[in-house]
């Protein structure tokens, strides 16, 4: 079968596997909550992901490679990825466990002449997982400045009111 | 040769069943997880129990020796106390409605922030002491022994709840997981535990009045240069009345809403208001801090802290109390002021609202009005020449600050004022307002930067339902009624919802305002330029200014 007809067939399951992939990297306890609650405000890990799971393979097949669309549809996850406690390989590697699905499902029933359009499906995967890593060091750095930035808000008025009478000098109080 | 961890390996797929029971799994204290300790000398000038210094990140804590009896009579008295307590033991029949409630359970996945299994952290404990079958059959029916690991179990847990009682809402008993959490920060209070960015405040509140221990002088300073602000954006220099006897009515705030940005244009806020109404008010340099972190300490120091108001009530000689925008006094107020300070003090009598003569009758107790139903009870009677076109640029939306809407069912008035001050108002979705709001992810104490990371996880699902709104309703404004929200939801909306702007109410209702002899209004509060404003109006008033 040529290999934009198998991937095509094996939507569904690709999609599915790797949810589940990534759910299995959360305590047991918690799987049975986020793979059977739909709600997008109830679940919102459980919908970050699906929502993750349909741009990853939008992007890897070719139907949608835009830059801009594939970063804003990947936004939420990789923030929440970010945001969780993990280290960074940690965060990031859920993007990889789809290259053991792909393989076991799409690698035994590829015409042999046909690699080239697989591997170009593997390509994209690390492009966009290159893309993820930019918007991951983002979301920490974004992470760190709001620390300083809450820092210096908290006594806003404070320092105003210090700078006001010469306790400390304006280039202190930024 | 080693060979390369797969990513698989890397990312450490836990095994298809865990190899241990979830009650065994140990907490991780890694930075960025828990609250830095409190201080020694601070909790000795507080008279706390067994003051130590201590480092959540090391193996030992350096409980005092007989730290286990200590903490079992503890709890013991509690359940002798408190018969909600004990109720809260026995009745849950774990049912999980509460399960995927929390936000930091949403946030973490963590399942010991299930509300369900925190509170069995403690109820796991109540069984081996107080039950019968916990007695003799011992862990066959969930009971467990106290150990140095549980205690730090549940300070891990305890600091991992916001008090925001949103599971309560589901729980069909009624169990208040809030006051659970409340008495296992008490329990570890007992043996000298507590963080320093909620006894820090404490402190300072019980010596000067206020979280930041600002004393009188500066405070009316720092009050006076919020003044001279409104001054420049209006043209009017709102009065500023201190400690004024026989005021009618005594205003006290959050002291936050005057130190902290974007509080403070809360602040000028009331001032504005106040000062078009000419209200016969005052604020006090003793009872300036509504905040009471001693609700996230002990129910005793709780009740000391607010003490203030009425005691300051009754020194100024003032009517009522009219209380400003702020989350967990008002919990305080709503829930508790009553039994902690009531009955209240002989000048006082029940609330009338100067301008429009409505009875509050809601706070015939406590003598005490939230400053969103006075000003509702000001729009409704027509009093206030108001012109929300001025706040056009803003699509807005609110959110619920849990204590008011769910600690005392506040939710419409606020809905009432911002809608008449802003034309565009836009609902998050309905499972995330109103009973059901998700918490700012910081509220109890847990609004340090340490724990940033940890608050963002906590803040998701608000993030998550804000940023919905953003992308489909082009919502660039949440407005708030705590001030612990005016601090914390900045920075979760610069996470996940970035280009959102976060105010208070008041901030917004100054900004429509139209005051009896002001100047064109080019700016806003925040000094920032009034988009709607005819270029060539703008440019008048400039060079006036």
């Amino acid at each position: 079968m040529d290999a934009k007809t198998l991937i095509d067939t094996n939507k569904d399951e690709i999609l599915r596997q790797w949810i589940e992939a990534v759910y299995s990297l959360y305590p047991l306890e918690t799987t049975g909550f986020v793979r059977t609650s739909s709600d997008p405000f109830g679940n919102p890990v459980g919908d970050m992901t699906k929502q993750a799971a349909a741009a990853i393979y939008n992007a890897i097949t070719g139907e949608d490679t835009a830059v801009d669309t594939v970063k804003a549809a990947l936004d939420r996850f990789v923030k929440l990825r970010a945001a969780q406690r993990a280290n960074p390989s940690q965060g990031l590697g859920v993007f990889y466990l789809m290259k053991p699905i792909l393989r076991k499902l799409l690698l035994p029933q590829l015409a042999k002449d046909d690699l080239e359009t697989y591997l170009g499906v593997e390509s994209r995967l690390d492009s966009l997982t290159l893309l993820a890593f930019d918007m991951y060091a983002s979301a920490r750095e974004t992470l760190a400045d709001l620390r300083i930035t809450e820092i210096r808000n908290q006594h806003a008025q404070l320092t105003r009111w210090a700078q006001k009478h010469g306790v400390i000098s304006t280039s202190q109080a930024r | 040769m080693a060979k390369l961890p797969t990513p698989q390996q890397l990312i450490a797929d836990r095994p298809a069943f865990p190899d241990k029971h979830w009650l065994n799994v140990k907490s991780e204290f890694t930075p960025g997880s828990f609250c830095y300790p409190a201080k020694k000398d601070t909790m000795e000038l507080l008279h706390m129990p067994n003051p130590h210094e201590w480092d959540p990140a090391a193996e030992d804590w350096g409980l005092p020796e007989n730290w286990e009896r200590i903490l079992c009579d503890a709890f013991a008295d509690r359940l002798e106390k408190h018969r909600s307590l004990k109720l809260f033991m026995d009745i849950c029949v774990r049912c999980g409605a509460c399960a995927d409630k929390c936000h930091f359970f949403l946030g973490t996945n963590d399942p010991k922030n299930m509300p369900v299994l925190r509170a069995e952290l403690l109820r796991s404990l109540y069984r081996r002491d107080h039950t019968m079958l916990g007695k003799l059959l011992g862990k066959t029916v969930g009971a467990r022994a106290w150990d140095k690991s549980v205690v730090k179990e549940l300070f891990y847990y305890a600091y991992q709840c916001t008090e925001c009682r949103r599971c309560s809402l589901f729980c069909p008993y009624g169990i208040d997981t809030a006051e659970i959490t409340m008495i296992v920060r008490e329990l570890l209070h007992e043996v000298g535990l507590g963080t320093h960015w909620i006894m820090d405040p404490v402190k300072n509140c019980s010596f000067t009045g206020n979280h930041l221990g600002i004393k009188p002088h500066s405070f009316v300073e720092i009050v006076e240069m919020l003044a001279d602000d409104c001054e420049i954006v209006t043209g009017i220099r709102p009065k500023t009345p201190f400690n004024q006897k026989n005021a009618e009515i005594l205003f006290i705030t959050p002291s936050g809403d005057v130190f902290a940005d974007p509080g403070i244009y809360t602040f000028m806020g009331y001032l504005l208001l106040f000062h078009e109404l000419d209200l016969n008010y005052t604020l006090s340099t003793y009872a300036s801090e509504g905040g009471n972190f001693g609700s996230f300490t002990s129910f005793n120091m709780a009740k000391k802290l607010n003490a203030k108001m009425y005691a300051e009530a009754e020194r100024l000689n003032v009517k009522w109390i009219l209380g400003g925008e702020c989350g967990h006094m008002w919990r305080v107020l709503n829930q508790y002021m009553d039994t902690y300070n009531g009955p209240t003090p002989v000048n006082m009598v029940k609330p009338v609202s100067p301008i429009t003569g409505t009875e509050f009758t809601n706070a015939v107790s406590t003598k005490m009005v939230h400053v969103a139903e006075f000003t509702a009870d000001l729009i409704y009677n027509n009093k206030l020449n108001l012109d929300p076109c001025r706040n056009d640029h803003i699509i807005t939306t609110f959110h619920d600050s849990c204590n008011p809407s769910r600690g005392m069912g506040l939710l419409d008035e606020p809905r009432y004022v911002l809608k008449a001050v802003c034309n565009n108002f836009v609902e998050m979705p309905e499972n995330t307002i109103r009973e059901q709001t998700f918490c700012c992810g910081a509220g109890s104490g847990l609004n340090t930067e340490e724990i940033m990371e940890l608050r963002m996880r906590a803040g998701m699902p608000r993030g998550n339902a804000l940023r919905y709104v953003q992308q489909n309703h082009d919502v660039n404004h949440m407005a708030c009624i705590c001030a612990i929200d005016r601090a914390t939801l900045p920075p979760l909306a610069n996470y996940w919802a970035p280009g959102v702007t976060v105010s208070g109410l008041h901030e917004l209702v100054a900004n429509a305002l139209v005051m009896k002899g002001e100047g064109k209004r080019t700016l806003d509060l925040r000094q920032e330029d009034l988009p709607n404003v005819e270029p060539d109006e703008a440019a008048d008033t400039g060079e006036e200014q």
